[in-house]
Order: C-alpha cells, then structure tokens, then sequence
C-alpha cells in the first residue's frame, strides 16, 4: 500500500486550521503521522473487526517509553479513515494541551465512557511489563456504553522500521454477570486475548545472538 | 395543550427576546408575559411585557402571581461583564431568580420550570473532564459557574417543594449579532490573546439554536438539565486567524497585563472567560438531539465566522440637535 498517497489524499479531506468535539486536530495528526513514518513503517492487521460507524475500545499491550496506544491509534486511525483516539493524556500543559491535539483523552471512566457513546474509536493501554493488568474501570466504561473491547497486540523493533497493530476479535467474558464482575472478568479476559495474540504473531527477529537478550527491547510485550 | 400561560423572566435581553418571539409562533402557548429591568429588543406581537428592576420583589410577585403561568421560562440572568460588571450581575442574578422562581411557586398552575444555565457549572479543575455530559459532578471554578449553580439549586429546591418539574438549559457561551457576551467582544477586537501552553478548544452556541433549544424545553416540559451545545469546537488562535485578528501569545503574569489593557479597551476578561481560553470549554450535547429534539443549525466555527462578519455598533449623531 502505498501509504504517502493515502495521507496525502486524506490530507485534502479533513480541514486544517480546526479541532473537534474533543480538541483533536486532524492537521497535526496528519503532521505527526508523517513524522512518525519516517521512523517507522506500521501494519495494521484485524482491523476488519472493528465495526465501521460504531465506538469500540481497543486495548494494545504497552512497554515504557514505547508510546503503544498513540502509534496504535495513528496506525489504525490511518486505516479505518476515521478519529481514533488514545487514553492516557495528562491534565497539565503543555504536554497535556498537546496530547489532546492529537486525540488523547483523561485517564478517567466517564471521559472513555463519554467517547465510546459518541461512536468514537477508543485505543488504550495495558499496564507496562508483561501484558500488564488492564483498567477495568476503562473496560466497565465500554460495558456501560454498549460497545465491544478488542484486544491488539503490538509489536515493534529498536533496529527495523517494522512494527505491528494485530487487533483480534472483540473479548468476550465466559461468564454472564449482572454486576461489577462483568468488568474484572472481562478485562482479565482481554489481557489473556492479547497475550494469545503475542504469541501467534511471535516475535521479530534480528537473527542475531541480540534475540536471546531479555532486555534486547524486541518484541511487543 | 393549547392556551398554555407561559411567562418569560429576562424578556428585555436579546437571548429572551429571541425565546419569546419564537414561543409567540407556538400553537400551544395561548397568553405569553414577560418581565425584565429594560424592554425587549424587537417589537413582540402576543407578550405582554411589564417593566420591573430585580429589586422589586413586591411588584414581581403580584405580576406573577396575577398572571399564573403554567409555563416559567427563567432566562434572567447577568452573565459577568456582558451588561453588568460581576459584582452586580452575581447581585442581580440572584435577586432575580429568588424573586421570580419564589413567585412562580406560589402560582397554582405552574407545571413546569425551565432555567438558563451553563456549561461553566462543570468547571475546569484539573482532572475536570473533557467533555462532560449532563451526569459530571457539578464543581464550578469560577464566579459564573456558582451563580448559574445556585439557579439551578434554587429551581430544584421550588420545583420539589411544589412539586414541579425543572429543567435547565446549560448553555455553551451565547454568541450573537446582539448578544452582549464578554468572549464575543474579547475575539473582535483587533489583538486577541491566546495561551501559548495551552490554547485550548472551547465550544458556543448562537442565540437563535440557544433560543428554539428554550421553546423545546418549554413545550416538552424538560424535566433535568440538558446541555446545549454547538457542535465543533474552535481555539482562541484559530478564532484570531479566522477573523484576520492579531493573536497575542501570552504566557503566565502576562494574562494579568492582558486582562487590564483588555478592560481598559472595553472588553473585559471575567474569570470564566480566562478560564476558557486557559483550561478550555466543552460538553457533550448529545442528549439536546435526543431529549429535546433540537441540533444546533450552526456549528462552532460557523459561529465564529459569523462574529466577525456581524456588524460593529455605528453610533450615528442626530442630524438636527434638539437637545
């Protein structure tokens, strides 16, 4: 795909010198995609998943420093042709100012919430390490908007411009609950999705005694 | 439904001129009354307007109660710095909404009661969501924001005293031809500041959407507060470059410098208003679609394109001196 072309055909859709709803600027996102590009190049995969017109939440496996759920969001943004936006902004400026430029949102149930219900692509993070524990309050949030959580798994490497959004079918809780448990078990159902997602994308490999390293910062997790 | 008495509280102001004229077009109203401190602003043909200063309680209440409305559309408030400077507007707006709210209670037939608000009643807290939705925790940050908190506490308190139901209107700033509106006047004048930090979005709405989302209510008996927002959003330096303005980037104690020359120019800058080009100004709108019905026929920007093309005040001297 050539991906230039279809930013640059973008770029004359979306209106520059506006925000939306949110505050998100589809200028400086295009801008950043661009810079992002440069270094590296994303592949998104499952995006068929995603309903086209309806919200969902997305929950990507996420490493410090890595910015997995804004790449994640450019990426898949880029290939739905539609806002997707990124929990985890902070509240201060500027830092937090520009997060909300390019579609971050507060960390916080009722913003997700808000999101969701008004049909907004939602990407978010599990806790760093491992596949970490995932908010379940973020996922209550989902729950209570009526929309599915998909996991997507995240891969990239230090030394390749290669890098990988798998997204998997929606999570589903093997238990029906009225309650509060609905949420705890579904997030912990979406963490198990992702780290089975992992494991069928494997690893990327340098082919270099590097990969035997446990801290050689491959891989997605 | 029909021969409904509707009584409007602020008809003098642009944003209740507006609501009553459109009421005037409604089958459902039959008798329409009106009160404020300054008659309305364009001739109505059915209301029946009585002039009285908030102070009067005594007269608000024998015209209210003389009139038993079935219908209190309460859209007299001051908004800080518009037409009065924040200590009288915060004086005024509470004179009025305990004199009139207090009188419609004692009406017999009233059923229901809707009240202007804001979206500055969410307040810009840090951690303060985006976009709140009519279900955020009502924490107000600045003078407005409390004035417009205390309407609505005082409508809830009547409303379940007499069992009545209230809505509120919370609207985003009022922009129009007419309106006197402190952001309006802040982004036509020809330098306009903006935090370099932050610059963050901020949402209006114009006063003809505010006004039909007021008729909605009124007709519907709106029983909670709904917000009523343009859809968009809009920052302070695109405003300033959309209407060809100077922008000004302003960082920390230069906002004090600002805010004085801005006052001094004859366009002051109340703390709600440095609290949106601060912290930013948005709210969901969805349920003004569902609940009322209304959507907003122009968005933020369009708002704003508008202001700069609406006519300035032209003070034009009388040709022949009488006086």
């Amino acid at each position: 795909m050539d991906f230039g072309r279809v930013i640059n055909l973008r770029a004359s859709d979306a209106p520059s010198g506006v925000v939306d709803d949110w505050g998100r600027d589809p200028a400086l996102v295009r801008s950043m995609i661009r810079l992002a590009h440069g270094r590296w190049s994303v592949s998104v995969g499952g995006d068929h998943y995603l309903p086209r017109r309806k919200g969902a939440l997305i929950v990507v496996n996420a490493r410090r420093f890595a910015l997995a759920p804004i790449f994640a969001a450019f990426a898949v943004g880029e290939t739905l042709g539609r806002p997707v936006r990124f929990v985890g902004r902070p509240d201060t400026a500027p830092v937090g100012a520009f997060s909300r430029r390019i579609g971050g949102l507060l960390d916080h149930p009722d913003e997700v919430a808000g999101a969701l219900a008004a049909s907004q692509v939602v990407v978010m993070g599990a806790e760093h390490g491992d596949v970490g524990r995932v908010d379940h309050t973020l996922v209550g949030a989902a729950l209570a908007s009526g929309v599915s959580v998909y996991p997507a798994a995240t891969v990239s490497s230090p030394f390749t411009r290669a890098a990988r959004v798998e997204i998997g079918p929606a999570s589903k809780s093997l238990r029906r609950r009225r309650g509060p448990l609905s949420e705890l078990e579904l997030a912990d159902q979406v963490r198990v999705d992702i780290a089975s997602l992992l494991d069928e994308l494997g690893e990327l490999h340098t082919g270099t005694p590097l990969d035997w390293l446990p801290l050689s910062g491959l891989g997605g997790a | 439904m029909g021969g409904r008495r509707v009584f409007v509280s602020g008809v003098g102001g642009e944003l209740g001129t507006l609501v009553a004229s459109l009421l005037e077009a409604e089958d459902w109203v039959g008798e329409l009354s009106g009160i404020d401190a300054d008659p309305p602003r364009r001739r109505l043909n059915r209301t029946v307007f009585h002039r009285i200063h908030p102070d009067e309680h005594d007269r608000i209440v024998d015209t209210v109660v003389k009139f038993n409305p079935h219908v209190l559309v309460h859209v007299g408030v001051w908004e800080p710095d518009a037409r009065a400077a924040p200590h009288d507007a915060a004086t005024l707006t509470d004179q009025a909404a305990t004199s009139i709210i207090g009188a419609a209670a004692e009406c017999p037939a009233l059923e229901h009661v809707i009240v202007r608000s804001g979206i500055e009643i969410y307040g810009r807290s840090r951690g303060a969501l985006t976009r709140p939705s009519e279900s955020a925790p009502i924490q107000p940050t600045s003078e407005w924001g409390r004035t417009v908190a205390a309407i609505e506490r005082t409508a809830a308190q009547v409303g379940e005293r007499v069992g009545v139901t209230v809505g509120a209107l919370r609207l985003a700033p009022v922009l129009g031809p007419h309106v006197p509106s402190p952001l309006g006047r802040l982004l036509r004048m020809p330098a306009v500041p903006f935090s370099l930090l932050a610059d963050p979005p901020f949402a209006v709405i114009e006063d003809r959407d505010a006004a039909r989302a007021f008729v909605a209510a009124a007709r519907l008996g709106l029983a909670e507060p709904i917000n009523v927002v343009a859809p968009g959003a809009i920052t302070a330096l695109q405003a300033a470059r959309r209407g060809r303005r100077i922008p000004v980037p302003l960082v920390g104690p230069d906002w004090r410098i600002a805010r004085t020359l801005s006052h001094l120019a004859g366009a002051p800058i109340p703390d709600h208003v440095a609290e949106a080009l601060h912290r930013g100004r948005l709210a969901d709108n969805t349920r003004m679609r569902t609940l009322l019905g209304v959507e907003a026929q122009t968005s933020t920007t369009e708002v704003i394109d508008r202001l700069y093309h609406w006519p300035s005040v032209v003070r034009q001297p009388a040709r022949i001196q009488v006086a």
